[in-house]
């Protein structure tokens, strides 16, 4: 054998090593590619599903649990908008904004946001006053949460609980982080006026002030809803809010 | 291996250690008892040792003989199981005794990220220089040992016979009055052992003691004064390399031509090898007392000679015979 | 004077290993990664950054410690280039201080330049009121680094690398639940339950390290607060590292 052959088939060797190496991986792009379109996807919350409580979840977050939260705040967010453009069915929400805020007790917008969200787009108010009532216990001073739970209770889909409202509108006023008008609010809601002007003014404070995309869109849709009314002369704007197109509401 | 529990050195030993002599030790043993059998090995066993200041010991045994247990007790990293030692009359196994001695391991490693001045500067002001002078002398010996031209290579990139020489001029960036080198030649190439030759020569005029742990026979015969044998964990002897030679018996060579069919007399039967070469016959003969006979037999048969050379002994020739009438086949003790 | 000639070599290697600047590098990817979620975080894209950054911290910093601190000893013994120290005037006491001087600087550099980076991004996005506690969870993450690295040259002092890197973390995760362990410690009999409540006071007491919570809401924590941190983390490394020399002063190195 000449001193040439080795070193011929050790480059043959790597040759079809790397057009191996390069059709095998090829198989699998294309392979990943077939699954996305085809096989049915996890869905984003279904791991957070399985945990029976944020409680239970917290010694797993070794001592991150803030990070965790963001990580499902991130999730969260991202389910509640594709639900809000398909199905609007939201059956795992609160569960997770159950999580959410075990796991971190002082984050106030994800009782807020749950809050709305729950109350409004998931017709859930029990689950919603739930929440916003967990997260005053957690931070009895913060203004913001109190005066979002007056809120909650003065627009009320199906029945205004004014007194309710009231008395949170006013707890709020006491902190020193609520919004200026809670005590004109407090003073609307004990009138028990239920007047939609009132409503259409703390729907104009949400646009004004969220951060939140979404309850900013949601504040846009319910003041021309009541404007519509006002323009109508009714008094109130109805059960659920307008807009879901009905075909959605079927049941899977 | 465990070690075996010993009991501790007996205390205010300073008293006893003189300090003319650079090591000194006393019974100084070191065994090891197998975690699951039990059994105990030893390692060394009972060492006496003496090295002089300003003399150059050279350390011999065959491979597992306990050489290397011998420098790292010394050198505090094994723990005795038993005896005591000193070095300029410090214990062994602190702080102080090791301040005035530079050690070369055998088959040294180093911190393969750093290049060789790094290392030498770390190396020289952990013996206590400071910084400039650490760099100084860093630069300096590193061109000694033949490195100068390659100082920015990290050492990693370094050949084994560049790393000896690195170890070796470690271990002498602090001057110290006690060399250990632990096999200094291995990996070095003739020109290298030459090198390390001259260095430890230039270190003996200096007056520094050096004990040199070596397998390599002819290289312990050129540069001790004395040389201890260590065999199975003991030292069998010490004595000077004239001493050890001289008790071995002469050997004669005589070249000679035209003695092809001549057969060796009876009664020099077993000590006269006979060699056919294509120049001619040699005749090595085991007792230089039997020369006269020899050449007055062959000029009488008729040969021509050619040469009579005396053989010196060797150490190697006294290593072995030291080793066969201890039964010690040299074979490497060491167990997994 | 030893031990900080040992921890500035360490240190050197360390960042000749590169291993460094990948820690700093994963540093800014995780930063980067936060910016761009950002915007899918509805509005609260700063408390994103802010709790991904400190978490990338105590994670970063974890991940060096497990890959350098659990077989820092156990590899030089191997490499034999232990002997090159210990055949010199040098204590083990001064060797494994150095050590762990070393890759705590390390690590501690990892911290504020992540530190130094989420103060920026706060001072760029207007919400100068957040940094002081975001100062101090930082500080409070290098102690947490400093003192699980000393557990890491502990348990690399006395067992092989992979060994001393399960240790490490096994140790970890019971610091992490140590105030978990006391309260569910509570619901034994009182055998188990002083078991349980030693275990949780043996293991490093991590929680204390631990104001994220407060950083995520701006909160600073009182000075209280970190000066026993501070005392603890000292305590704790100490006698760690006293620990260490114990098990090393009696080890041979064949």
């Amino acid at each position: 054998m000449s001193a040439v052959a080795p070193a011929m088939r050790h480059r043959r060797d790597a040759t079809t090593a790397l057009v191996l190496g390069a059709l095998l991986f090829g198989a699998a792009f294309v392979l990943s590619d077939a699954a996305w379109r085809r096989l049915p996807h996890p869905r984003p919350l279904e791991e957070l599903a399985y945990y029976p409580s944020g409680q239970h979840l917290r010694p797993a977050t070794l001592g991150h649990s803030e990070t965790a939260a963001d990580l499902a705040w991130l999730r969260a967010v991202q389910y509640y908008g594709e639900h809000r453009i398909t199905d609007n069915r939201f059956e795992r929400m609160e569960h997770v904004f159950e999580i959410l805020t075990s796991l971190s007790p002082h984050f106030v917008p994800a009782y807020v946001f749950g809050g709305f969200a729950l109350a409004q787009e998931g017709g859930n108010f029990p689950a919603a006053e739930r929440l916003m009532l967990k997260g005053i216990e957690a931070n009895p001073h913060s203004g913001w949460l109190s005066f979002e739970l007056g809120f909650l209770y003065y627009v009320r889909p199906g029945g205004r609980e004014l007194k309710r409202a009231a008395q949170y509108f006013e707890l709020a006023s006491y902190q020193p982080d609520a919004p200026p008008q809670a005590r004109r609010f407090a003073a609307f809601a004990r009138q028990n006026s239920g007047n939609l002007a009132v409503s259409f003014e703390l729907w104009r404070e949400v646009l004004k002030t969220s951060r939140n995309p979404f309850l900013r869109e949601t504040a846009v849709r319910e003041m021309r809803q009541i404007a519509q009314a006002i323009e109508a002369g009714r008094t109130t704007t109805g059960g659920r809010p307008l807009g879901v197109p009905q075909v959605l509401l079927t049941p899977r | 291996m465990i070690p075996v529990p010993t009991d501790p050195p007996p205390h205010d030993v300073t008293s006893d250690a003189p300090r003319d002599l650079a090591v000194h030790t006393r019974g100084l043993s070191k065994h090891y008892r197998h975690p699951w059998t039990l059994r105990v090995t030893t390692g060394l066993a009972d060492l006496d040792l003496d090295i002089r200041r300003g003399e150059v010991f050279g350390y011999l045994g065959p491979n597992g003989a306990g050489k290397t247990t011998t420098i790292k007790l010394l050198l505090g990293l094994l723990r005795p199981s038993g005896g005591a030692g000193w070095l300029f009359g410090e214990p062994i196994g602190t702080e102080a005794s090791r301040r005035r001695v530079g050690f070369l391991p055998e088959q040294p490693y180093f911190y393969d990220s750093l290049t060789g001045p790094e290392y030498l500067e770390y190396a020289g002001r952990l013996s206590g220089l400071d910084g400039r002078e650490a760099r100084k002398r860093a630069a300096h010996w590193l061109g000694r040992v033949g490195l100068g031209a390659r100082r920015r290579l990290p050492l990693r990139k370094y050949s084994k016979g560049m790393l000896q020489r690195v170890g070796l001029a470690a271990s002498l960036i602090h001057d110290p009055e006690l060399l250990i080198l632990d096999e200094p030649m291995s990996g070095l190439d003739p020109f290298g052992r030459r090198d390390v030759r001259e260095l430890i020569l230039e270190q003996k005029q200096r007056g520094v003691t050096v004990m040199l742990s070596s397998h390599i026979l002819p290289d312990v015969e050129m540069l001790c004064d004395r040389v201890g044998v260590v065999l199975g964990g003991t030292l069998r002897r010490t004595a000077t390399v004239n001493e050890l030679v001289a008790s071995q018996q002469q050997r004669v060579e005589v070249r000679c031509v035209g003695a092809p069919l001549v057969t060796i007399p009876a009664r020099w039967h077993g000590t006269i090898d006979r060699f056919e070469l294509p120049e001619g016959t040699t005749f090595v003969l085991s007792d230089e007392n039997d020369v006269n006979d020899v050449l007055a037999w062959l000029i009488g048969a008729g040969a021509t000679l050619r040469a009579v050379t005396p053989q010196r002994a060797s150490l190697e020739d006294f290593f072995l015979s030291v080793a066969e009438s201890q039964g010690v086949d040299g074979r490497d003790r060491r167990s997994a | 004077m030893n031990a900080v000639l040992i921890a500035r070599n360490t240190f050197r290697e360390a960042a000749r290993d590169r291993l460094l600047i990948a820690a700093l590098g994963a540093g800014a990817a995780l930063l980067s990664a936060t910016q761009m979620l950002a915007p899918l975080a509805l509005g609260e894209g700063l408390r994103l950054t802010v709790d991904l950054g400190l978490s990338g911290i105590t994670f970063i910093g974890l991940a060096l410690v497990l890959l350098v601190g659990t077989s820092m000893v156990g590899k030089e013994i191997d490499k034999r280039t232990i002997y090159n120290l210990l055949s010199r005037p040098v204590s083990r006491r001064s060797y494994l201080v150095g050590k762990w001087a070393g890759l705590a600087a390390a690590l501690w550099i990892v911290a504020l330049a992540m530190g130094a980076a989420l103060v920026l991004l706060l001072l760029t996005r207007g919400q100068a009121g957040h940094i002081p506690s975001v100062i101090q969870a930082v500080y409070l993450a290098g102690l947490e680094l400093s003192v699980v690295t000393a557990v890491a040259v502990l348990f690399s002092a006395v067992s092989t690398p992979a060994l001393s890197a399960l240790y490490t973390i096994g140790l970890f995760l019971v610091g992490q639940w140590s105030y978990d362990l006391r309260e569910f410690a509570a619901r034994f009999p009182s055998g188990i339950r002083t078991m349980c409540e030693m275990l949780a006071a043996l293991a490093p007491n991590l929680p204390v390290f631990n104001i994220r919570t407060l950083a995520a809401d701006g909160t600073v924590a009182p000075a209280l607060h970190l000066v026993i941190a501070t005392v603890y983390a000292a305590a704790y490394c100490a006698g760690a590292l006293a620990l260490a020399t114990a098990a090393l002063e009696t080890r041979d190195f064949k």
